[in-house]
């Protein structure tokens, strides 16, 4: 056993480790949680007597109290055994470091707080089911706030004060909170986990959630699914869909041979092409019927309009086309940019399509906005098209209910689609 | 003279023993400065990025960087041509016309007779007379559309218009994210589907010293003639056997719209990857930089898959293992050696004799006995069951004594929690 611990040399030891309990809890942990296997048994055992209770650093080493593990019972030890590595899987200490570095944190009172962060993130759904929660966890419910949200999340909307004094022992180490600690061996130190080794093991575990769903809490699906496939904010990926229809060829700034060149008095002989410019139209179809809250469809209709202005567009070939009677959110909003508006009328989406292309010169990019509880058009409109997808599970349920036969059509495969959450991702 | 004040007229008379301790012009001094500031040393330092970069660009792999304005791609190509000893041709994507890339027709006296010729411009000319040569194709992502479709017959089919350039000349090509260019271009699934991805990021430590007068050398990989043919091996075997274990992962057009435009596995993708592999293996790189290759060849989910068997493809033979359990080296990191464990009792399950069963526990005796005992638990339990009636339980077993009250112990805990739990209700 001796080969798998190394001990922390710096001070004697009145008490010894207790190898065997601490095992015999990994035993109970990996026997309840089975999908975090290869996990658990990844984590390097250090002995440490500088660690209040049990720490992990980024490169998957535990360091272990031995007064810690003599005072707590085998059943809570394993809660802790899974609430560390629940650090390490969810990445805590890479994402505490972006989030420090974008909101400009410095200082161990801001890792404190992303430690406690942290935690809350795992303990909502970590324990239970065959898992004791250990005595100190801190939950949401602590802080006064909900359960099942993320780290960042959470870190937004709570400082120290008072009430968190009793937390201030609390410590996880750096694979927690990426604030470098006393007693961490560092990256050079004996059996730490390569970044890929790292990735490797994420890597296992998010496929055994998946290999068999169901078995593993919510939460850990969640992170299986997003764990390599981090989901994007749907600002970026409606604005790459807008700008790669809005600029690709035939639109926006091309080379023409249609016209001579500039250059061409210069080089006689030669043909060159001249850049011509043609601004995108973009055409916007708002789909006012379903439950889309203003400030959603405002943002999402901001958003389409700065980017067809970034490529080139101007106020006039925007032009804006709400699809329903109830046209009051979206009247303001093309006064306030300045955007024509066509009348409004026609819950059916395919009115709005046709309306969009009679309009003469036609769109080169049509952008839909919608919950998508509408029939689409059979066949290819001649321009390209993104929708803009507002998901909307609460909505489908209550039309289910209503006529339990309706089934919504999904977007055509010609459109680019693009959901738009209530919430941007995180990770 | 000397006590001029430095923007002050001189007016004296210029004769010749005044000039003899000439003031230093204001330039002068500036180039003393530039110069002082050009003053940096260099440390060797272990870049992953760059080692993959280095390998791709051997491997005569068209590789697109991506990255940020402003982060040292092109600081990095200057030092990778430098020490793949090639002369580097930098062409800015942006600021040509697409005539540039595709030819410049040029009319001549009959073009029904004598066709037009379609001329290459001057830098493809001398990279074709100098035979060799690192081309850098910058700023991919914010040229007009029609640039980008003539530079991609130049990055894929390595001609400019009538000229062929030479197999000795490198191609990398770099672009913006999507996120940082305004006006950003996105590849298709099948461009994407041609290119090496290598996200290129700054590493805020070596930013702030390289700022502070010290930048870092990397020491680029060198392939060794000694590995070639084992190499290739290597690269057919870990591709191969996981292919032929996942059929699906072959082919994956990406389906949702995160995914455009960035590496997806196909044939082809896989042949890059495998012709990757071979590379990192000849030139003994560490996993971490075969994951960037692999990763930006085939994707993330298909990579890590590439990844995780190549961990197992290192782990020892069960059946290695079991012919000698005494001289086994068993893997010393918990999990890998939990993967060993139960390979051997699956083998054991696979063919069972009593001679492989008694030396199935004598490995497990020695796991218990070198590393951590709850590690034990389930393949013994599942090898005692494998147990046949006319079958001697070994003597040795009594070494695992210590995994059998270790298992009591997680036992009772779980019955505790469980009463606990049925309490609480």
């Amino acid at each position: 056993m001796t080969a798998h611990t190394v001990t922390d040399s710096a001070v004697d030891a009145p008490g010894a480790l207790d190898l065997d309990k601490l095992f015999a809890a990994r035993l109970h942990a990996v026997r309840v949680r089975p999908f975090m296997a290869t996990a658990l048994f990844a984590l390097h055992v250090v002995e440490s007597r500088r660690v209040p209770t049990m720490a992990v650093d980024r490169h998957w080493r535990c360091y272990v109290s031995p007064a810690f593990v003599a005072r707590t019972p085998v059943k809570e030890l394993a809660g802790v055994w899974v609430h560390e590595v629940s650090h390490l899987l969810r990445d805590h200490h890479g994402r505490s470091d972006r989030f420090a570095r974008a909101r400009g944190l410095t200082g161990p009172a801001e890792r404190l707080r992303m430690n406690i962060a942290a935690d809350c993130e795992i303990n909502d759904d970590v324990f239970g089911e065959g898992l004791a929660r250990p005595r100190d966890a801190v939950g949401p419910g602590v802080l006064g706030l909900p359960a099942g949200e993320l780290m960042e999340e959470y870190l937004l909307r709570f400082r120290l004060g008072p009430h968190t004094q009793s937390l201030a022992w609390l410590d996880c180490g750096s694979g927690a909170d990426g604030l470098a600690r006393e007693w961490d061996l560092g990256p050079d130190g004996a059996h730490g986990l390569s970044a890929q080794e790292r990735d490797a093991v994420r890597f296992r575990v998010a496929q055994g959630i998946n290999a068999r769903p169901g078995s593993a809490p919510k939460g850990w699906q969640r992170w299986a699914d997003e764990a390599f496939h981090p989901t994007q904010p749907w600002r970026e990926l409606l604005g790459a869909a807008v700008r790669s229809a809005a600029s690709g060829s035939g639109v926006g700034e091309d080379y023409t041979y249609g016209r001579p060149s500039r250059r061409s008095a210069g080089l006689p002989g030669v043909v060159l092409p001249s850049l011509r410019r043609r601004p995108p139209r973009v055409a916007v179809i708002i789909d006012t019927s379903g439950s889309v809250s203003d400030s959603e469809l405002g943002s999402a209709l901001n958003e389409v309009t700065a980017i067809s202005r970034a490529v080139g567009g101007r106020r006039d070939l925007i032009s804006v086309l709400p699809c329903d009677a109830s046209a009051e959110i979206v009247h303001p909003l093309c006064r306030a940019a300045g955007i024509p508006l066509m009348g409004g009328g026609g819950t059916d989406l395919r009115t709005g399509f046709a309306r969009a292309l009679r309009k003469g010169p036609r769109p080169d990019v049509i952008v839909v906005l919608t919950d998508g509880q509408t029939p689409w058009p059979d066949s290819r409109p001649p321009c390209r098209t993104v929708v803009g997808l507002f998901d909307r599970e609460s909505s489908s349920r209550s039309r289910a209910e209503d006529d339990p036969d309706y089934v919504p059509d999904a977007p055509p495969e010609w459109a680019r689609v693009v959901s738009i959450g209530p919430s941007s991702g995180a990770r | 003279m000397t006590t001029h004040a430095p923007f002050a007229p001189t007016d004296a008379p210029t004769d010749a023993s005044a000039k003899a301790p000439a003031p230093d012009s204001q330039l002068d001094v500036a180039g003393q400065l530039l110069a002082l500031l050009r003053d940096t040393t260099t440390e060797p330092r272990p870049d992953n990025q760059l080692e993959a970069l280095t390998l791709a660009v051997a491997a005569d792999l068209p590789v697109l960087l991506w990255g940020e304005p402003g982060i040292g791609k092109t600081a990095a190509l200057t030092q990778l041509a430098a020490s793949l000893d090639l002369p580097l041709t930098t062409v800015i994507a942006s600021v040509h016309e697409p005539s540039d890339f595709s030819g410049l027709p040029v009319v001549g006296d009959d073009p029904a007779a004598q066709g037009v010729p379609m001329a290459p411009p001057d830098w493809a000319v001398r990279l074709v007379r100098a035979g060799r040569g690192l081309l850098f194709l910058d700023e991919l992502s914010t040229a007009p559309p029609a640039v980008q479709a003539a530079l991609l017959r130049l990055v894929l089919e390595r001609r400019i218009g009538a000229l062929q350039l030479p197999p000795d000349v490198r191609i990398v090509a770099a672009a913006n994210p999507r996120s940082s260019a305004a006006d950003g271009w996105e590849l298709s699934p099948p461009l994407a589907n041609r290119f090496v991805h290598l996200q290129w990021t700054h590493d805020h430590e070596v930013v702030v010293r390289g700022l502070g007068g010290t930048w870092p050398v990397a020491t680029l990989p060198r392939l060794d003639r000694e590995r070639l043919a084992e190499a290739v091996g290597f690269a057919r075997r870990a591709v191969c056997g996981l292919l032929s274990a996942r059929a699906g992962l072959v082919h994956r057009l990406p389906s949702n719209e995160t995914r455009r435009g960035g590496a997806w596995p196909s044939p082809r993708s896989w042949e890059m990857s495998l012709r990757l592999i071979a590379f990192a293996t000849a030139a003994g790189s560490s996993r971490d930089v075969l994951s960037l290759l692999v990763r930006g060849t085939v994707g993330d989910g298909p990579g890590l898959e590439l990844l995780a068997s190549l961990d197992r493809m290192d782990l020892p033979d069960p059946e290695t293992v079991l012919a000698d359990p005494a001289g086994a080296a068993l893997p010393e990191r918990g999990d890998l050696r939990q993967a060993v464990l139960d390979g051997v009792v699956r083998a054991v399950r696979e063919r069972p004799e009593k001679s492989r069963w008694d030396a199935a526990w004598a490995v497990l005796v020695r796991a218990m006995e070198t590393g951590a005992p709850d590690l034990v638990v389930v393949p013994a339990t599942t090898l005692a069951s494998l147990r046949r009636e006319e079958w001697d339980v070994p003597a040795s077993i009594d070494r695992l004594a210590g995994a059998v009250s270790l298992s009591r112990r997680a036992d009772r805990a779980a019955a505790r929690t469980a009463s606990v739990a049925k309490a609480g209700r």
